[in-house]
């Protein structure tokens, strides 16, 4: 009995974590991306950027927006290593990806490697935030631009944004954290994950 | 070289007392890891109970090295069809192997900062091993807060598993609330050993886990 009431009050009350995805093709940024996070929302000094080398594994950041507590996953993007995304499909809540938009030949790459996460049905109702990284560089084009250029067909039934950023110098960073936020407080996915958490009576983690 | 890998560590923990541990499978290229990054003299100790630790202090860490898969020698994972005797003594082993060693490990769990996991690539009869027991180590409460470097070692011998199919075999996308990282390595030859460490020191410095 008590066991029940303790799960109740914790899923009642306690902060469940919010996983993000962060994903695209390799040298996109995605790594300073999440180290920028981190630096944003927590006194955690980040990396210095001539440290930061290519991913092959899993980066995590956990920092905390607007009282809720974020999980970032961070994955590697180069080719071999895709096929490991889609075994953290399940259990996130928002997928961010990220494309450098100062290199429009690596345009047709990231298109169809996002073609390839919007259609598994591991991510169902998952809010997208497709970030036009780099805007430090003359160069990078803007999100409408990024958003023409990569020209998605299956956008329209699914909860998304198109932001410039920059992870380098920090444009865009809160506003992106402050939308995923907040379209993952609405989201029928985030609902449905947080049942099936307490189905299983892990309670919210 | 082996300066190099003094100011790298000696900038991350300080004066605190940190602990690393390099596990893997025998044979997985453990102690020849070690050798390479010169770090002083690898001082072998055999406890009476058959579980053999190696330990390398580097300033203020300890490198600590173990053999994984309790006290199976290589010989009989290899011959284990060869004679209808073998077979029983061998799954009786496998039966056993993690309750007769895992007690001794774990008063030497404290204090760990990173797991170094090497793994032989090439040795694909073994990989199914090597994740169970990966996986296993991985549950240990005081091990928790441990981020994980893996080396898929041996890649100069013919037929080794690149990252990605290391990566498959031992499951690693079951990872999901701590840091890992793999690389390519061949103890051997000295390659890959440097850039994983400074993957390491560098997820050590951004907060770990």
């Amino acid at each position: 009995m008590f066991s029940l009431f303790y799960g109740l009050w914790k899923y009642l009350f306690s902060k469940m974590e919010l996983h993000v995805l962060i994903l695209g093709i390799d040298k996109a940024g995605k790594t300073t991306l999440l180290e920028r996070m981190k630096s944003v929302y927590s006194n955690i000094e980040s990396l210095p950027h001539d440290r930061i080398v290519p991913t092959v594994g899993l980066n995590i950041g956990r920092i905390e927006v607007a009282n809720r507590k974020l999980v970032f996953w961070d994955l590697g993007g180069q080719p071999g290593l895709r096929s490991i995304w889609e075994k953290y499909y399940e259990e996130a809540h928002a997928v961010v990806f990220v494309v450098d938009a100062a290199c429009p030949s690596k345009f047709e790459d990231a298109k169809s490697a996002l073609e390839k996460v919007l259609r598994h049905e591991d991510l169902q109702g998952a809010p997208l935030l497709i970030l036009a990284n780099k805007q430090d560089l003359p160069q990078a084009v803007s999100a409408d631009e990024l958003a023409r250029c990569l020209d998605l067909k299956k956008l329209e039934e699914r909860v998304h944004m198109f932001e410039a950023v920059s992870a380098y110098d920090g444009i865009g960073i809160r506003e992106s954290a402050e939308w995923l936020v907040e379209v993952m407080e609405k989201s029928k996915r985030t609902e449905m994950l947080r049942a099936r958490a307490g189905a299983m009576g892990q309670g919210p983690a | 070289m082996g300066l190099v890998f003094t100011k790298l560590f000696s900038s991350l923990f300080g004066n605190k007392e940190a602990r690393i541990l390099v596990l893997g499978l025998d044979n997985a290229g453990k102690t020849t890891i070690l050798y390479r990054l010169q770090m002083g003299e690898v001082v072998s100790t055999i406890p009476t109970i058959g579980f053999n630790v190696e330990t390398v202090q580097y300033n203020n860490i300890k490198f600590q090295v173990w053999d994984l898969g309790g006290f199976i020698p290589g010989w009989l994972w290899a011959n284990q069809y060869q004679s209808p005797l073998l077979l029983p003594i061998f799954l009786l082993m496998v039966y056993c192997r993690g309750f007769l060693s895992r007690p001794y490990w774990r008063c030497y769990f404290p204090n760990t900062q990173a797991i170094i996991y090497v793994v032989d690539s090439s040795d694909t009869d073994r990989l199914v091993i090597a994740k169970e027991e990966f996986h296993a180590i991985l549950e240990e409460e005081e091990l928790k807060g441990a981020v994980v470097l893996i080396f898929a070692n041996k890649q100069d011998l013919p037929g080794a598993l690149d990252d990605a199919a290391v990566t498959e075999s031992l499951e690693l996308h079951k990872i999901k609330n701590r840091q890992w990282s793999i690389f390519k390595t061949s103890a051997i030859k000295g390659e890959g050993l440097f850039e994983g460490l400074d993957w390491l020191s560098n997820t050590l410095k951004s907060g770990g886990g």
